[in-house]
C-alpha cells in the first residue's frame, strides 16, 4: 500500500520535507497558501485546493507552515484521523505543544516532531556511543549552532517565532535531553534582547541546563550577519572520556569551485553532502513508522519537553535568574504514562 | 638584575626557572622551603651561573630585585607581601588570590609600595589572541555580542594541593575560570556586572572528593555581552596533549574563535596518539614582559586591577555554583 502524504506548507523547509517523501515512494499532495504549485512542480506533487481536500486524501499530514500554526493543523489532523509529522518546535508554546500530544493519545493517533538533528550522523554516533558507555558518566557538555540569520521575516517576530531559543537552539535543547537525559535546572541569557516582540536581527543566546543526573550542558546558538557560514559543534565529557565534533573542520570534501568575485549566499540550512541527507533519513524513519514499522527514535513527549525547556529559557531571561524544571509536571499524568 | 623564583608548588615554577637562565644579564635565585624539589633537580635546570639557593622568602626577596610567585593559590598573599615589603617587583601565579580580599590586600600593598605587580595569565601573550584583539578593536567583528570560552585540561594529578580546597581555594573554577576572563577583560572596555554558575563532582570522584571538577559559568557584562566559560577539568587522562583553551566572539558583523594551543604534529607512536605542538612560548614572552618591566621600572600587563577583577569573577562563580543563585559585582 502506497502512503499517501499530505504536506501543508510550501515554505523553507518543506523543500528539505518533500523530495524525500517522494524518494520513499509515498503519494504526495500539498496545500499551502503561497507556493503550492511551485513546491507540487518542482517534486511531482499533486495540489489540495483546501485543508479538508487535503485531509481527505492522506494517511499522514506533515506540517511545514509557520510555527503558531503547528498546533492548531496538528490537532485538526489528529482529529481527522491523520498521523502526523510536525517541523519543529510542535508549539510556540508549551500549552500547544501539549494539546497535540494531547490530541494524539487521545485519538490513537503518532504524531512526532521533525527533531531532524537526531538524524544527523555525527549526533548519532555521539549518541551510540554515550549508550554503549564509551565517555562513562557524563559530566559536562557543550552544543554550538549558528550561522546568517533566517531569511523569513516571521522568525524575528517573537509572538510567531519564539525567537532564536524556541526556533533554532530547540534543536541542541533536544540534543542536551538526548545525551544527558531530563533537565531540572535552566538558565539563559541572550544579547540583544527581544523588545517589544521584535528579535534582534543578529543575535547570541547562551543557555545552562542542569541535568536530574548531575551532568550541566551549554548550547550557544547564534543567527548571525548575512554570509555567516552554519556551523554545528559539540564537546561532550564524561568520566571514561570525550566526544568532540566541529562541522567547520571534518569535511569529507574540500572544495573552492565556480570561484567569482562576487559572494555566494551561504545557506541558512547545513551543507550537503554526498552521504544520505539526514532529512531523507528521518522521513524513511517517520514513514516506516506510520506504515506499521518499529517507533522512530523521536517522541511527541521529546517535541513537548523541549518546547518546555525552551519556554524556561525564556523565563529565565525575563526573570535574570535559573528555573527550576519538572518534566513530569510538564507532561502531565497523561504524557507521564505514556 | 636578580630574580628570584619563590616556591614550587605549581608545574609551571620549573619552566619560568629554565627560562630566566637563558635571559641575557639575569641572575637566577630560587626559594623552596618546603621542598617541592630536590635542589639538585633545580640545579640541574640551570645555567653556567647555576641557581642561588635560599632557605626563607625574606632572604630571597632581600637578594632579590624581581621575583616569580609559584606557591599554593592560598600563599600567594603571604608570599608575595613579603617580596613587595623588600621593594621586589612581583608576577603571581593565576588566580592572584582565593579571595577578593587577598587580592585587593595584594594589590594595595603593591601600590602602597610602587612596585610592579604582574600576574601569570601567560595566554594574554599568544600571537592568536593579538589578532583577535586587533580585530575587535578596529571593529572587524561589529558590536561584540556574546563570547564562549573553554579552559579544559587535564585534572593536575600530579599536584594533590589543587584539589584540597584549603590550599587551591576550589577546584577547576579556581584553577580555569581566571584565564578566559582575563583575556575578556583585556578584550572588551566592559566590566563584568553578575555571574551565575553551575558544576559537578562527576569527574574524577576518586582524586578529587571536595572540590567542583566541571563548571559552566555565565557572565554578564555592564552593556549586556554575555559570556560563557567552561572551566572543567574534562581533559581525559588518556589525551596526548594537556588540553587547551579556545575563545570564540561573536559580534554583529562575524565571529572569530581562537585556539591557541590547537597547532600541533599530530600522530602515532608506540604509546598512542601523539601531539607535538608548536608556535611561541607563552610564559616565555610572558616572562620576558616581567622582566624586561622590572627592570624599567614599569607596570607591566596584566597587572593587579585585571588580577582583583578576575579574582572577583571566580568567587562570584564559586558562591553561584552553592548557592544557585545570580551573583552580583
Amino acid at each position: 500500500m502506497v502512503l499517501k502524504v499530505g504536506i501543508i506548507g510550501a515554505g523553507g523547509i518543506s523543500h528539505s520535507h518533500a523530495p524525500h517523501w517522494v524518494t520513499v515512494g509515498a503519494e504526495v499532495s500539498v496545500y499551502s497558501e503561497v507556493g503550492a504549485e511551485s513546491l507540487a512542480n518542482e517534486f511531482g506533487l499533486s495540489v489540495a485546493s483546501s485543508l479538508d481536500d487535503l485531509f481527505e486524501n492522506v494517511d499522514v499530514v506533515d506540517i511545514c507552515t509557520p510555527t503558531t500554526t503547528h498546533a492548531a493543523i496538528a490537532v485538526a489532523a489528529i482529529e481527522a484521523g491523520k498521523h502526523v509529522l510536525c517541523e519543529k518546535p510542535i508549539g510556540r508554546t508549551t500549552a500547544q505543544a501539549n494539546a497535540v500530544a494531547d490530541a494524539a493519545h487521545k485519538h490513537g493517533r503518532q504524531a512526532y516532531p521533525a527533531h531532524v538533528v537526531r538524524f544527523f550522523p555525527e549526533y548519532v554516533a555521539l549518541k551510540s556511543a554515550v549508550e554503549r558507555g564509551q565517555i562513562g558518566d557524563i559530566a559536562v557538555a557543550r552544543y554550538s549552532r549558528g550561522g546568517e540569520g533566517a531569511t523569513s521575516e516571521w522568525f524575528f517576530d517573537d509572538a510567531l517565532s519564539g525567537g532564536i531559543i524556541i526556533d533554532q537552539m530547540i534543536h541542541d535543547i533536544d540534543q542536551a535531553r538526548w545525551i544527558a537525559g531530563e533537565v531540572v535546572r535552566v538558565f539563559a541569557r541572550q544579547n540583544p534582547p527581544t523588545v517589544d516582540g521584535a528579535v534582534p536581527r543578529n543575535v547570541v543566546a547562551h543557555v545552562t541546563l542542569t541535568h536530574a543526573s548531575g551532568a550541566i550542558s551549554f548550547i550557544q546558538g547564534v543567527w548571525g550577519p548575512r554570509g555567516m557560514q552554519f556551523r554545528t559543534s559539540f564537546d561532550v565529557a564524561g568520566t571514561d572520556g570525550t566526544l568532540r565534533f566541529d562541522s567547520t573542520s571534518p569535511a569529507a570534501s574540500t572544495v573552492d569551485e565556480n570561484l567569482t568575485s562576487v559572494a555566494i549566499e551561504s545557506s541558512y540550512l547545513p551543507p550537503t553532502s554526498a552521504e544520505e541527507s539526514p532529512y531523507l533519513t528521518q522521513i524513511r524513519e517517520f514513514a516506516a513508522a506510520f506504515e506499521g514499522g518499529p517507533p522512530p527514535r523521536v517522541t511527541i513527549e521529546d517535541g513537548v519537553l523541549a518546547v518546555a525547556i525552551a519556554e524556561a529559557a525564556r523565563e529565565s531571561i525575563a526573570r535574570g535568574a535559573a528555573v527550576e524544571f519538572d518534566a513530569d509536571a510538564v507532561l502531565g499524568s497523561e504524557g507521564a504514562l505514556a | 638584575m636578580k630574580v628570584a623564583v619563590l616556591n614550587f608548588a605549581h608545574g609551571h615554577a620549573d619552566g619560568y626557572l629554565r627560562h630566566l637562565h637563558g635571559i641575557a644579564g639575569v641572575e637566577v635565585g630560587a626559594c623552596d622551603p618546603e621542598g617541592f624539589r630536590q635542589a639538585e633537580s633545580l640545579a640541574e635546570a640551570g645555567s653556567p651561573g647555576g641557581t642561588v639557593f635560599f632557605g626563607t622568602y625574606e632572604e630571597a626577596a632581600e637578594w632579590a630585585d624581581a621575583v616569580v610567585v609559584c606557591s599554593e593559590n592560598a600563599k600567594h598573599r603571604e608570599i608575595v607581601e613579603v617580596a613587595i615589603a623588600a621593594g621586589c617587583a612581583v608576577l603571581c601565579e593565576k588566580p592572584l588570590a582565593t579571595n577578593l580580599e587577598d587580592a585587593r590586600a595584594m594589590r594595595h600593598a603593591a601600590a602602597a609600595a610602587s612596585v610592579p605587580l604582574m600576574v601569570a595569565f601567560p595566554v594574554r601573550f599568544s600571537p592568536a589572541f593579538a589578532t583577535l584583539r586587533e580585530r575587535v578593536a578596529t571593529g572587524a567583528l561589529g558590536d561584540i555580542l556574546g563570547i564562549v570560552g573553554t579552559n579544559n585540561g587535564k585534572i593536575p594529578r600530579d599536584r594533590s594541593w589543587f584539589t584540597d580546597p584549603a590550599l587551591s581555594g576550589g577546584g577547576s573554577i579556581v584553577d580555569h575560570v581566571v584565564h578566559c576572563a582575563d583575556l575578556i577583560d583585556a578584550l572588551i572596555p566592559q566590566r563584568a556586572v553578575s555571574v551565575i554558575a553551575t558544576s559537578n563532582r562527576i569527574l574524577h570522584p576518586h582524586v578529587a572528593t571536595d572540590v567542583e571538577t566541571s563548571g559552566l559559568v555565565s557572565i554578564e557584562y555592564d552593556s549586556g555581552i554575555i559570556a560563557t566559560i567552561d572551566c572543567s577539568w574534562s581533559q581525559p587522562e588518556s589525551a596526548s596533549s594537556w588540553g587547551g583553551l579556545t575563545l570564540e566572539v561573536t559580534g554583529t558583523r562575524g565571529s572569530v574563535k581562537i585556539a591557541p594551543f590547537a597547532p600541533h604534529v599530530g600522530g602515532y607512536d608506540a604509546g598512542g596518539e601523539t601531539w607535538l605542538p608548536y608556535g611561541s612560548d607563552l610564559d616565555a614572552a610572558m616572562i620576558d614582559e616581567f622582566v624586561s618591566a622590572a627592570a624599567a621600572g614599569t607596570q607591566p600587563q596584566p597587572d593587579a586591577d585585571v588580577g582583583v577583577r578576575t579574582v572577583a569573577i571566580m568567587s562570584a562563580a564559586l558562591e553561584s555554583a552553592r548557592t544557585g543563585s545570580v551573583v552580583k559585582l
